[in-house]
This record gives structure tokens, C-alpha cells and sequence, in this order.
């Protein structure tokens, strides 16, 4: 392969899958299941998927800032079982991650139960396979498990976010395991997500969005756009939630399941429409926001001081602040996920493939 | 500790839970003279009451850490 020898530290361990799983969990060098054991051939064979020196820095990962080089990115990456097709994928999501907007700080060592979700787009979500349809966030698609696990790994294992050590989640989350989905373009009524957020829809890219688990959207009888979206907007604006209270950092993210989006769409509604409808009905009278959660310590902006207990506030600054995607299979339920309101969405190109087809 | 360089009376404020991360955080940016004033955990949905004896309790400490 020509890159030996790598920079990391070789450990001899006796040959044995339960030898090596023990050290590994021993050392608090995994998210507790099993890791494929990183030797050197495997890492040569993920640092292969990558147009990268194995010693370019990505950068330092909160909170406890381990440094983040393309080979120890890989070496998380071969543990959590990916292909190496899927390395700059990763790597595009912790460099979008490490954007001052998105506070992976914060998103890491909250008490908030968040963690970063990875929404791959256009040809580079076909190349490895990611799985757009029926039970997106849930087990049983390879590259969307692997892919999510492997972030989760560098953040435990680069960032030091251990459970109620760095990571401070109060009762953390399903999420914090793997937490990777792609768009069903082919079902979409509109451009791709990352179209709308300024990118070219054949560009191959990656969101990151520091959010809770989905909040389920039932909705079996709606006929029309403004029924369904008062029922999505009923979803995102619960007295729980986090997103609101930190106004100027707060987001959604709505995933429309395909038969939610063409009951939206027949009525003409645009994505825009659908976010500018979000905006102006996700929101909870003042009088019902009184009762608890942030109220009092809020940052608000001082426009929203109003005596009217009536007064319905938005949880978000804007339209543009609540995006809309399309995923899932068929069935009525579409996902909120609600972010932990102080990071905003970062969308990042993919690069860094390694032979001419580069991002195709 | 860029406060701290310039002559700036600087403290950290955290409760008992969060204070093994501070020190870690410390730590690994090179900083483990930051002073840090610990108070009991917690501090939010806490009655006012209550979050003044907590200020009280720490103006001893916040003295001591200043150096005064």
C-alpha cells in the first residue's frame, strides 16, 4: 500500500477475537459493543478510500480536544466496521462538525440528550449504500450503522465524550450509538435538502445536525397540507422541548415520510411554504411556556417581551431555521427532530476521493 | 487564562458535577492552574433563596482563588 508505517502507536495482543474485544472495552476504547480489531492491513486498506496524508490534521475534538489526523479517523473507522469508500464521508462530517457553528462542544458535553445526526446527500449517499427508506433510523442498513458508529467513535475516543465524565447527558440517547440517514430524493417533491442550503443537488455532501432522537408525527387521516402540518407543528412545539429557549441557535428538522410529502405537495406547497407554515404554527401560547422548562432564564431577543399571555412566540428565528427533508418508506409518520439549540445545521461538500470520479 | 495573563482577576464557575470535566478540560489545554470555584451541584431550578446562601457560601472561596 506504500503508506507504512503508521503513526499510531501497535499493540501486540494475543490472537483472539475475545482477547482483543476485552482489551478494547477494558481500555474504554469502545461504545461497548464488539469493534472490528484495527490492525495495520485493515487501516492501509481504509486510508485506500481516502485522497488524504494519513498525518493531515482535521482538527481537535472537544471537549477533550485529541488531535484528529486522517489516520486515526480511519482507525475508528475500520473499528466501527466501515468500508473504505465511506472514510471522506466521515471526514467531512467532523470537519463540518468542527465549524464554529455547529458547537460540537456543546453538543458533546451537554446535559441534553444530542448528538450529532449525518444526512448524506446526492451521488455520495449511493456510494456507500446508505439507506434512505423504510426504518431509515433504525438497525439493519449497513452503511447508515457503520457510518453513524464511526463518529460516535471518534467522539468518544478523539473527543473523550465518556458518559458522565466529558459527556454530561443527563440520560443520554439511542442516538449517541449511530446516528447517520441519507434523503429519499427519488420520493422528494422538491430539490434535495442540500440544494436548498447552497450547494449543487449533483454535488455529493453531508449535514450535520446536532439533535435529540425523532420525535414521531402520526398523522392517518389528513388530506390536506395545512391538517398534516398543524399535527408536525403540534410535534415540534411541546413544553419539553429545548428548541426556543436559546432563540437565535434554535432549529427543526422535519423528515417528511414519502406519502406525508405528496399530501403536502398536491396542495402546491413548496418547501418553502412548508418551512415559512412551521414557522408561524410550531409554537405554544406565552402563557403555556410560563409554566416551566427555560422560563426566566430564556435569551430572547428583547422584540419578543410582550404582558400578552396569549401571544404565540416562535421557537425559531426564521423559516429558513426549520428544514425540510423527505425519508421513509410507505406508512402516515413523519420525524421532528428538535436540536439542542444552541448549534445550527452545518452542510458540507464531500471531497477528497481518492481517482478521477471525485464526489460522483 | 488570557484574562488571567493580563492581570485580570479571573474565576471559573462550576458545580460538583461538572467539576471533574473542568479539570480534565484544564488539564489537557494546559491550563491546571485555572482557578475554579466549585459550588454545590445543582444550580439551575434552584428557588432564589437557595441560590443566594450557595453565593454566600462561596464569597470565601471566590477570596481565596483571587488571592486575597
Amino acid at each position: 500500500m506504500g503508506r507504512l508505517p503508521l503513526a499510531s502507536e501497535v499493540i501486540e495482543l494475543p490472537d483472539s477475537f475475545e482477547a482483543v474485544q476485552a482489551h478494547f472495552l477494558e481500555r474504554g476504547w469502545t461504545d461497548g459493543l464488539p469493534i472490528v480489531p484495527p490492525t495495520a492491513e485493515r487501516v492501509e486498506a481504509m486510508l485506500a478510500g481516502i485522497d488524504a496524508d494519513p498525518d493531515a490534521v482535521v482538527g481537535t475534538i472537544p471537549p477533550l480536544w485529541g488531535v484528529a489526523t486522517i489516520e486515526k479517523v480511519a482507525i475508528n473507522a475500520v473499528m466501527a466496521g466501515c468500508r473504505p469508500v465511506a472514510l471522506p464521508v466521515l471526514v467531512a462530517a467532523l470537519a463540518a462538525m468542527l465549524e464554529p457553528a455547529f458547537n460540537l462542544y456543546g453538543v458533546q458535553a451537554t446535559t441534553h440528550p444530542v448528538a450529532p445526526l449525518l444526512i448524506v446527500h446526492g451521488p455520495a449517499a449511493r456510494r456507500l449504500g446508505m439507506h434512505a427508506g423504510s426504518g431509515l433510523f433504525g438497525p439493519g442498513h449497513a452503511a447508515n450503522a457503520t457510518l453513524g458508529r464511526a463518529v460516535r467513535l471518534c467522539l468518544w475516543n478523539l473527543g473523550g465524550g465518556r458518559p458522565g465524565a466529558a459527556d454530561m447527558a443527563t440520560q443520554g440517547s439511542p442516538a449517541k450509538y449511530s446516528y447517520a440517514i441519507a434523503e429519499r430524493e427519488d420520493a422528494s417533491p422538491w430539490e434535495p435538502l442540500h440544494a436548498s442550503r447552497g450547494l449543487d443537488a449533483g454535488e455529493s455532501a453531508v449535514t450535520v445536525f446536532g439533535g435529540e432522537a425523532p420525535h414521531n408525527v402520526n398523522d392517518h387521516v389528513s388530506q390536506h397540507a395545512p391538517g398534516l402540518l398543524s399535527v408536525v407543528a403540534g410535534t415540534a412545539a411541546t413544553l419539553g422541548s429545548n428548541v426556543g429557549w436559546y432563540l437565535a441557535q434554535s432549529q427543526l428538522l422535519v423528515v417528511l415520510g414519502p406519502e406525508h410529502a405528496a399530501t403536502i405537495a398536491a396542495d402546491g406547497f413548496t418547501r418553502a411554504d412548508v418551512q415559512r407554515y412551521l414557522y408561524e404554527h410550531a409554537r405554544l401560547p406565552l402563557r403555556r411556556r410560563k409554566l416551566g422548562g427555560m422560563w426566566g432564564i430564556q435569551d430572547w431577543p428583547r422584540w419578543m417581551t410582550t404582558a400578552d399571555d396569549d401571544a404565540r412566540l416562535p421557537i425559531v428565528p426564521g423559516p429558513e431555521d426549520v428544514l425540510v427533508m423527505v425519508a421513509g418508506g410507505p406508512g402516515k409518520h413523519s420525524a421532528v427532530v428538535p436540536n439542542c439549540c444552541f448549534s445550527r445545521a452545518v452542510t458540507r461538500r464531500i471531497d477528497r476521493w481518492p481517482g478521477p470520479d471525485a464526489g460522483g | 487564562m488570557t484574562l488571567v495573563r493580563r492581570g485580570i482577576p479571573t474565576v471559573v464557575v462550576t458545580t460538583t458535577a461538572f467539576e471533574a470535566l473542568a479539570h480534565h478540560e484544564a488539564h489537557t489545554l494546559g491550563m491546571e492552574a485555572l482557578p475554579l470555584l466549585v459550588i454545590d451541584h445543582p444550580l439551575g431550578g434552584e428557588p432564589p433563596a437557595r441560590v443566594a446562601q450557595k453565593a454566600a457560601a462561596a464569597v470565601a472561596q471566590l477570596a481565596a482563588r483571587l488571592g486575597r
